[in-house]
């Protein structure tokens, strides 16, 4: 299949955002200006404007004396800029690989997704009317280049680069060939005014930097040279999309729909061999709005039933703030990340073995998409005397990062030395020693008194020195009714601080 | 009790809140077979009472690498997962609610009875003592004391109570150890309803 690119050309950028934004006056010609050289000069013009012979580049005095009512705003580039995303994110509904050309214009590489619209054509004429829908001069021609269909675009009499794209470019004048002034200027002294010439002109001639740029650009066009654009997201290994007929509303139908995409990616993934381990469903509202869902699979994954299974918990519980009264209008599924699957190990004698394995990774997936990936957890292990980082959780769907069991843990005596919970924050007490350095007799905790009866210990955990923290003393106690608990003193006797005393977890 | 699909373990007052954990971590290190043991909580249980501490369980005897705990924000959400557990089969679920907000219904214990029952699974319910429940037994846990040599601790002991029991008769009490080695818990004083423990409940 080969590439199509479709450049948009957003030639009113500027005075159609303000006059969409409700910010100009109805009516007027408006011009945006910015400062040049210590002068005003003309950035931006509406249609009313350039019909009245106004142009870009004339300083904004002469406008003014031309046209005396003409409304006037100043540029506001970065404004600029986020209208030309919005229109990005927008097109994102057309193809996942959408490239910002800025100041005024877009990149859609349309390779395989232009059958769901009728044709490369078709795709085309609906990009454009809907942008001219939305408020916005629009011209869009594609082409297998960027650089070819950028020109198309700008300066072409045709939206659509023929079979030979020299054929197409060669009327064309130097500046389609995206050149810096300085770059089209020095060619035409040099008499080079049309693509044409320049594709005949000697090779060997253009030693001059501005020279072998145009070369460069002149490859680009015509697919000699390769063009490294960069899309607003990295595209997919695998997509599907689809757009339909009537917008979805319920949930039912986005479902099915979504359905309908995990069979489609699944069967991309079945052609890799590969499954997918995190996946993001865009769903774009006729309101111009993409709705994101993501989810996450322990273990690359293409069956649909699973996906589906994934998505239907996150939508069923997202439904109210899915926002869809207006409508889905088409529906992307990106697979983000994914992961060769072993074939040896999904067959034979280890089926079985997998079996149990994958029913908890399916259950951990379940969990994760609806609870959230933080609240599902498997144990972390790091080689550490802090307590408090020696075992911690990490998320289940994480990968897992765990040191071997310390050893502390590992130790296979059958006495416990940790315990079997532990506070977030060690839980501050009154506790009252006999000997210095001794264990308490008793100490009040959750307003109760209690007696110790059994206590082993000291265990001397020293400071972690990175984060300055004291020494403690953990010892292990039992009270007069046989509760355990991990206590520790922070400090020594002696020092000007008296010892302080911490409940920090609970046995059994 | 080891054939049975849900269990309710309830403290005996407060501050026997981590003997009942640590009697239905042992009863589920014992079960737990290759999938493991899914442990849903109530976040206000791990508040509480603290949170789940790696090298502590793996020294209880529970594989660090066969547990997943889930911290859910709701007790919905917590008897949800608990479910979803039980439908994965085989795993061992442990589901613990907190003592705030309304007790649980009848209701909610026969859904976790009919998933456990249906999928072949089992269920550890540890909540405070309340009235209504499905379970096929009850029982009150306290902590007991070490009866080690002086100055040590020994192994976890705990004072159960059989308070209901839908096979047989209740009311019987034991003491029981924690055996990690073993994995096993083992009475400590023969009483009168030995026999009935090793009946019922299906420990050595």
């Amino acid at each position: 299949m080969s590439t199509v690119w479709l450049a948009i050309f957003l030639p009113r950028l500027a005075t159609d955002r303000l006059i969409r934004s409700g910010r100009a006056h109805e009516g007027k010609p408006l011009a945006v200006y910015a400062k040049e050289a210590n002068a005003f000069v003309l950035k931006g013009l509406d249609a009313r404007a350039s019909a009245l012979g106004l142009r870009l580049a004339m300083s904004l005095a002469d406008a003014r004396a031309i046209q005396p009512d003409l409304e006037t705003a100043e540029a506001a580039p970065q404004e600029d800029a986020r209208t030309l995303d919005m229109i990005a994110a927008w097109c994102e509904r057309f193809t996942p690989v959408v490239a910002v050309d800025a100041p005024n214009g877009l990149f859609l590489d349309i390779t395989g997704c232009a059958h769901l619209f009728g044709g490369d054509e078709a795709l085309r004429a609906q990009v454009v009317a809907r942008l001219e829908a939305q408020g916005f001069a629009v011209r869009a021609a594609m082409a297998p280049t960027p650089g070819a269909a950028w020109a198309l675009s700008r300066y072409g009499k045709t939206v659509a680069a023929s079979e030979d794209i020299v054929s197409s470019l060669a009327a064309l004048p130097i500046e389609a060939l995206r050149l810096d002034e300085g770059a089209a200027l020095l060619l035409r002294r040099l008499g080079l005014k049309t693509i044409g010439q320049l594709i005949e002109a000697p090779r060997a001639s253009f030693t001059a930097r501005a020279g072998e740029r145009a070369m460069r650009r002149l490859d680009q066009a015509l697919g000699r040279a390769p063009e490294a654009l960069t899309p607003r997201r990295p595209p997919p290994p695998v997509f599907a999309l689809r757009r339909f007929l009537e917008p979805l509303f319920s949930v039912d139908t986005i479902l099915e729909a979504t359905k309908a995409l995990c069979g489609d990616a699944a069967a991309q993934l079945d052609r890799r061999g590969a499954g997918a381990r995190a996946c993001a469903l865009h769903l774009f509202g006729v309101d111009g709005r993409d709705r994101i869902v993501e989810i996450g699979v322990s273990r690359p994954e293409r069956d649909v039933k699973a996906l589906l299974r994934l998505f239907n918990e996150k939508l069923s519980r997202a439904a109210e703030n899915l926002d869809a009264e207006f409508g889905i209008e088409a529906a992307r599924l990106d697979v983000v990340r994914l992961e060769r699957t072993d074939e040896a190990a999904r067959t034979l004698v280890a089926e079985e073995a997998h079996a149990g394995a994958d029913k908890i990774a399916a259950l951990v997936d379940v969990l994760s998409a609806r609870l959230g990936a933080q609240r599902v957890l498997r144990a972390k292990f790091t080689s550490t005397h802090a307590p408090e980082r020696a075992g911690a959780w990490r998320a289940a769907l994480s990968p897992a990062d765990s040191d071997p069991l310390p050893g502390v843990s590992a130790q296979s005596d059958g006495v416990m030395r940790r315990p079997l919970t532990l506070f977030a924050r060690p839980q501050p007490i009154e506790a009252i020693a006999t000997v210095p350095d001794g264990p308490p007799i008793r100490f009040r905790w959750r307003r109760v008194l209690r007696e110790v009866v059994r206590a082993e210990g000291p265990e001397r955990i020293s400071g972690d020195w990175v984060r300055a923290s004291a020494t403690r003393d953990y010892y292990r106690v039992e009270d007069r009714d046989g509760r355990r608990y991990w206590l520790y003193r922070e400090g020594l006797y002696g020092e000007d601080d008296a010892p302080r005393w911490f409940v920090h977890g609970l046995f059994a | 009790m080891a054939g049975q699909p849900l269990h309710e373990l309830c403290p005996a007052g407060s501050g026997a809140e981590a003997a009942a954990l640590g009697f239905a971590l042992a009863i589920a290190a014992s079960w737990a077979g290759p999938p493991g043991v899914i442990w849903a909580g109530e976040e206000g249980v791990f508040a509480e009472d603290g949170a789940p501490y790696p090298p502590g369980l793996a020294q209880f005897g529970l594989a660090p690498e066969r547990l997943i705990v889930v911290r859910a924000g709701k007790r919905e959400e917590a008897l949800w997962a608990a479910e979803q557990g039980l439908a994965a089969r085989g795993a061992v679920v442990i589901c613990a609610l907190s003592a705030r907000g309304r007790p649980l219904d009848l209701k909610a214990t026969r859904r976790l009875l009919l998933f456990a029952e249906h999928n072949g699974a089992r269920c550890l319910l540890l909540r405070p003592l309340a009235e209504a429940s499905a379970a096929w037994t009850r029982w009150r846990v306290a902590p007991a004391s070490s009866e080690a040599q002086a100055r040590e601790l020994g192994a976890p002991a705990f004072a159960i109570e059989l308070l209901r029991n839908r096979a047989g008769p209740a009311g019987a009490r034991f003491t029981l150890e924690w055996n990690v080695n073993a994995r096993a818990l083992c009475e400590r004083v023969p009483e009168k309803h030995a026999p009935l423990l090793r009946q019922h409940a299906g420990l050595r």
